[in-house]
């Protein structure tokens, strides 16, 4: 090897080495030690958050807010799994009960006992869970739901899942009738298609559909206005507190007694609903 | 061109037929975007239409132009016909095959999920596919040059490998070094989860490998433009290369700077420390080195072509140049699109300025007129060089491809200048509907609408180009000047190891990348932390099960 040779290999290695040295130097000792309110960390402390493991070093002294749940479920592929393992036969049997109220033929005056009819299994597995531990409240289900196994659950959710009825449940139409939601005159529709992005409100639609729908969100089209208006008022309230991250409690809290009520119109209603919105958007 | 030519123009006709489609749905989403009524007006054909621009634009359209530019390059230049024709033509097919599928998953409507493939948002298992062999079909490509190269130095012992066959492979090492992050991500997490041998993903892991690519891929779409700028322009302007070293140290220099740097896409991303982002933010500058090299070569390279020209005083060899050749005219546009395009990123790359546009309409900004800006028009300007000596049928005509040049550079700026402020002003990318009659997207407006009209410049610029190519692939075959690269001021007479083949470099990027990626890379199989995935396609919903 010449010299010239010798001191290409030489510069490229000396290079490697001082780029890294002085790279990690000021990455993970001087500018990982700097916080925006607390005092510097030590050496130690500024190479651990470099490599991303932060920890505490004391508990806060602070008193701490009491530990709430919205609900004992988490969509873990375990749960999904349990789910899956639901058998319509069998849910079949369970739901004769069910159909006592929920049924179509069911008294049902104020419309304020949901349809479940082509519901989304995981929705329904979701609710029932809740009603058996008591995240959500309403004596007649939380009995009901006690009475029912974890396999109980899955069977039932699942059969009515495969019923057909009110719930116009599409998985091809992933595109809200009418395109844009912003140019919805309604005002429900312009809710759940395009929600209220000044106030952070989503579009219902991204996770009840039509267009999107979500784990364990039940899908909205064609269900009872009265049923949804109710709900949404109690998650408002707070009385009904089982969503996840408080999901629907802070849209729910954001909206007006008439608002929920377009809302649960929207989709109360939905085929004459998105009929009349396509010719006022064909007349535009 | 030996045996390359038939090769060389199929790849190039596979790269701009795409091209144009990808232009109008471009076009079409900036339309969408705007407060302008647009056709289909529907968000989620919005992002299938993203997801296709993007992929066609960053992988299909580049690596069919690269791998054709390289056949091209390696015959012409080491003046003996390309070793191994029948696997390059395997190679095309596979390219080929995977295009097709992606394109038709994406059309499908069930794989929008952009060309960053987002875990864990999951597409079709067509799209991945598709992407995978088209990706996979180009590491022939890469073999072939670097067997090409190898051989051509096994036949000329001692001699200096040409500067184009030499930047060449380094692009093609590049690119093998890049596409390792993609390819293993697709093998390794995604393609398992899309055709259901797994559960989960783990997204942390799927970015993270995903980043090794992000940044370098960007480096393989530009090597073509900078191969032109160091060995067709000088020719082109009637002058020679200023200095053949500094173009090697160059085509090193991105080696071994481009891939240890991607981390800086995931300044937003949790899963990696601080003490790496800055790290990688840190040799990021460093990317820039051979770039200054080459804007400073190329202007050397173009002063002496102007002197020889006769051209006087401090800036009078300006005027000197041919600038009716699209090739001079072509970088002096590039080289404006460079300067503006790579000063916005210093701000991407600086770690806490990113934080100010970070996912805003800057950063589609930034890489338009950096990448579609100085880096395609290039690729015209190459075209435009190639096509008369791949076809033997002269170009019909220069002044339609200054007139294609010049609108692509107005076109160009007109839509990027105000997406880059509109940027500023806090617009999110790629969201399909804005409501601009919120106080806070209203001074938008008149910014948006002016994009919109560059994008109508760029899509006639488009229009001209195949415009041009498609009347001279008709016309006459006339008799032409072989293709000729730029001799060196200082002809190389030999020059060391170390700047004649990529031992040494790849050793040291291997070392770099041990450090800069080994522990981010390593913490997720210890953190285990793969989560359920989110499927793009339509859901059997009745269960509501995923």
């Amino acid at each position: 090897m010449t010299e010239l040779e010798r001191s290409w290999t030489r510069i490229g290695w000396m290079s490697f080495a001082v780029i890294i040295v002085v790279s990690s130097l000021l990455g993970f000792v001087v500018l990982s030690r700097y916080q925006p309110n607390d005092e510097p960390l030590d050496v130690w402390g500024a190479i651990c958050r470099g490599l991303g493991i932060s920890f505490d070093k004391a508990a806060s002294g602070g008193a701490q807010p009491a530990l709430s749940i919205p609900t004992e479920l988490a969509w873990t592929q375990a749960t999904i799994d349990q789910i899956r393992a639901g058998s319509a036969e069998r849910g079949q049997q369970i739901a004769a009960a069910c159909d006592a109220c929920h049924g179509g033929s069911a008294p049902n005056p104020g419309h304020l006992i949901p349809t479940l009819d082509g519901m989304n299994a995981a929705a329904l597995f979701k609710q029932l869970a809740d009603y058996r531990s008591g995240k959500r409240l309403w004596s007649v289900m939380n009995g009901m739901a006690q009475a029912l196994s974890v396999q109980d659950s899955a069977d039932v959710a699942v059969y009515f899942a495969s019923r057909a009825g009110r719930l116009q449940v599409d998985p091809d139409q992933r595109v809200p009738p009418g395109g844009h939601g912003l140019r919805q005159s309604d005002t429900g529709a312009r809710l759940a298609l395009a929600g209220d992005q000044k106030r952070g409100i989503a579009p219902c639609s991204a996770c009840h559909g039509p267009g999107g729908y979500k784990t364990g969100a039940p899908a909205l089209s064609g269900q009872y206005a009265e049923y949804i208006e109710r709900q949404l008022g109690s998650f408002a309230q707070g009385i009904r507190h089982n969503d996840i991250y408080e999901q629907m409690r802070a849209i729910a809290r954001q909206l007006t007694p008439d608002e929920m009520h377009a809302v649960a119109a929207f989709y109360g209603a939905q085929d004459e609903k998105l009929a009349r919105n396509e010719q006022s958007l064909a007349g535009r | 061109m030996y045996n390359s030519s038939r090769l060389a123009l199929y790849h190039f006709w596979v790269a701009f037929a795409v091209f144009l489609p990808a232009v109008i749905l471009g076009v079409w989403q900036m339309l969408m975007r705007s407060p302008l009524p647009a056709p289909f007006d529907d968000p989620n054909t919005y992002y299938a239409s993203v997801t296709l621009h993007g992929t066609v634009m960053a992988y299909v359209v580049t690596t069919f132009f690269a791998m054709g530019f390289g056949y091209a390059v390696t015959a012409t230049s080491l003046g003996r016909p390309v070793q191994g024709i029948t696997a390059a033509w395997i190679g095309f097919a596979i390219c080929l095959v995977g295009t097709l599928m992606a394109a038709a998953a994406v059309l499908s409507g069930n794989s929008s999920v952009l060309y960053t493939f987002y875990p864990p948002l999951l597409g079709s298992a067509w799209y991945y596919t598709g992407a995978t062999l088209l990706i996979g079909g180009s590491m022939i490509w890469v073999v072939l040059m670097i067997v090409n190269m190898m051989a051509w130095k096994r036949d000329n012992p001692g001699k200096p490998v040409p500067l184009a066959m030499f930047a060449t492979a380094a692009t093609a090492v590049l690119w093998a070094w890049s596409a390792s992050g993609v390819e293993v991500e697709m093998i390794g997490i995604v393609l398992p989860r899309a055709y259901g041998w797994t559960v989960q993903m783990d997204a942390g892991l799927a970015r993270t490998l995903f980043s090794v690519t992000l940044h370098s891929i960007v480096y393989f779409w530009l090597m073509p433009a900078y191969i032109a700028f160091y060995t067709l322009v000088p020719q082109a302007a009637g002058g020679r290369l200023y200095s053949d070293t500094m173009g090697r140290l160059t085509f090193v220099m991105f080696i071994l700077f481009a891939t240890p740097v991607g981390v800086h896409h995931l300044f937003a991303d949790p899963e990696i420390g601080v003490g790496f982002k800055f790290i990688q933010s840190f040799l990021t500058f460093l990317v820039a080195l051979p770039t200054l090299l080459t804007v400073f070569s190329t202007c050397a390279s173009l002063e002496i072509a102007g002197r020889h020209r006769g051209g006087k005083g401090l800036l009078g060899w300006i005027w000197a140049l041919p600038w009716e050749e699209p090739m001079v005219l072509a970088v002096g546009l590039s080289l404006v699109m460079l300067a503006f395009g790579g000063g916005g990123g210093l701000i991407n790359m600086a770690y806490d300025m990113n934080l100010m546009i970070h996912n805003t309409s800057w950063v589609t900004a930034h890489f338009h007129l950096i990448f579609g800006g100085a880096v395609v028009i290039m690729y015209f300007a190459i075209a435009y060089e190639m096509w008369p000596r791949i076809t033997g049928k002269p170009l019909l005509s220069k002044r339609l491809a200054r007139w294609q040049l010049w609108l692509w550079f107005i076109g160009m700026f007109v839509t990027t200048v105000p997406w880059h402020i509109t940027g500023l002003m806090g617009e999110p990318r790629r969201v399909a509907i804005f409501d601009y009659s919120d106080p806070l997207l209203a001074p938008m407006v008149p910014l948006v609408v002016l994009s919109v009209i560059g994008a109508f410049i760029l899509l006639a610029s488009a229009i001209l180009l195949i415009t041009v190519l498609v009347r001279s692939q008709l016309g006459d075959t006339v008799l032409q000047a072989p293709l000729r690269y730029a001799l060196a001021v200082n002809p190389p007479i030999k020059v060391p190891k170390a700047l004649n083949g990529f031992a040494l470099w790849n050793v040291l990027l291997l070392m770099f990348m041990i450090v800069e990626y080994g522990y981010p890379i390593g913490q997720f199989f210890v953190l285990r932390s793969s989560v359920p995935v989110y499927e793009v396609a339509p859901q059997p919903t009745a269960l509501g099960v995923r």
